[in-house]
């Protein structure tokens, strides 16, 4: 895994940049200087609670079910769709 | 006055003496005195808001935040009100106490209001607007007449879900039907009475309706639109799960194209990722031991 964007502490500090490999020992360092939360590049881990892609589309669905008459919007629910997918194949 | 104006003076009548939120930062009123002097600085003003350690703390973690996007740290209030404008700071101060009402009571409201803050602030800046931080932060605010209807009306609010339950329509339909004001009008009566600027009150008051705005159109339709996209994604939760219906004049005024949509959603999505960080630590700011 390997990180999407640089690390820094709540007052600013840069610990380390992005494209950094996330080894064990790096989290370890990571957690010590108190950082709770990195962004990593892809998609490789499914957080408890996520939805698998299928099922983000139904909600997306379901979500605009009282406006799916409305062009626009449902144009907006495409390129939600569409950008959604493409993430997951990344 | 008809009855349907009764009734709804009968609710502000009922709201001006709010019981439930907590009180208007003291600061706020010594804050208007000043301002009322031409010549007071940024400087000035800063410095006596940084009297207080804890107001200034919960500011500068706001300001900092992704949805204003500033690409580094602001470490003084006095920076803070040079780059956002103290119409901004101003608002920030007096709707902290209500946010951290929300966070506390209603995280799901508090994601959304953070993710439309953050969706304005884009489409804000795309479209060249003077001054995005401020439509940023009207959609920060945009949904507080929902927390005012939660906190001082709770009998009406819980009958209110109900009827979204059962009969499956949308929470502002559902007040309107039982409380006869819906939560934008009781969110923009209130920031008016907290003498917040007209640009940030009729993006509130009209955030459903946002071509009923006498002076302020694009920036009602920009908050009328960032709801309506942030409740798209399914980030954080409005009070009903549909994505409401979208005021076509308002949409002719911000108008994207599929390319540009596309941009739209690449930036949101990024912003939001970074914005699940500054969530979380404040679920683990409350949650201690944990």
């Amino acid at each position: 895994m390997k990180l999407a964007r640089e690390v820094a502490t709540p007052e600013g500090k840069v610990l380390c940049g992005p494209g950094l490999e996330l080894t064990e020992d790096l989290i370890t360092r990571l957690e010590r200087s108190g950082i709770g939360v990195v962004t990593v590049e892809g998609h490789p881990v499914r957080l408890p609670g996520e939805l698998s892609i299928s099922q983000r589309l139904k909600e997306l669905e379901a979500r605009f079910s009282k406006v799916k008459d409305d062009p626009v919007l449902r144009a907006l629910m495409r390129l939600i769709g569409e950008y959604w997918v493409e993430q997951e194949r990344r | 006055m008809d009855p349907q104006e009764l009734r709804k003076q009968a609710i502000k009548d009922r709201l001006k003496e709010m019981h439930s939120l907590p009180a208007l930062p003291p600061i706020v009123s010594k804050l208007n005195t000043m301002m009322e002097d031409e010549n007071v600085t940024a400087h000035q003003l800063g410095a006596l808001i940084e009297r207080d350690q804890v107001l200034t703390g919960k500011l500068l973690k706001m300001v900092n935040s992704s949805f204003y996007g500033f690409p580094q740290r602001i470490s003084t209030v006095s920076n803070a009100i040079v780059l956002l404008g103290f119409n901004v700071i101003r608002t920030l101060i007096v709707t902290s106490s209500i946010f951290e009402f929300m966070q506390s009571s209603d995280i799901g409201l508090w994601e959304h209001s953070l993710g439309c803050a953050t969706a304005a602030g884009i489409l804000a800046r795309r479209m060249g607007i003077k001054n995005p931080e401020e439509i940023s932060t009207a959609g920060l605010i945009h949904d507080l007449g929902k927390i005012v209807i939660r906190s001082e009306l709770p009998a009406e609010y819980q009958q209110v879900q109900d009827i979204v339950a059962k009969r499956q329509i949308p929470m502002r339909e559902a007040e309107l039907i039982h409380v006869g004001l819906a939560h934008g009008e009781i969110g923009g009566w209130l920031a008016a009475q907290w003498n917040l600027p007209e640009r940030l009150v009729e993006p509130i008051r009209h955030h459903h309706n946002p071509e009923e705005t006498p002076t302020f159109k694009e920036p009602a339709a920009i908050v009328h639109f960032s709801d309506i996209l942030i409740r798209a994604v399914g980030y954080g939760s409005g009070g009903d799960p549909w994505v409401p219906p979208l005021d076509h004049n308002a949409w002719s005024r911000i108008k994207f194209g599929k390319a540009q949509t596309q941009e739209v959603l690449r930036e949101l999505d990024e912003k939001l990722t970074e914005l699940q960080d500054f969530t979380m630590e404040i679920h683990q700011m409350s949650t201690p031991g944990k």
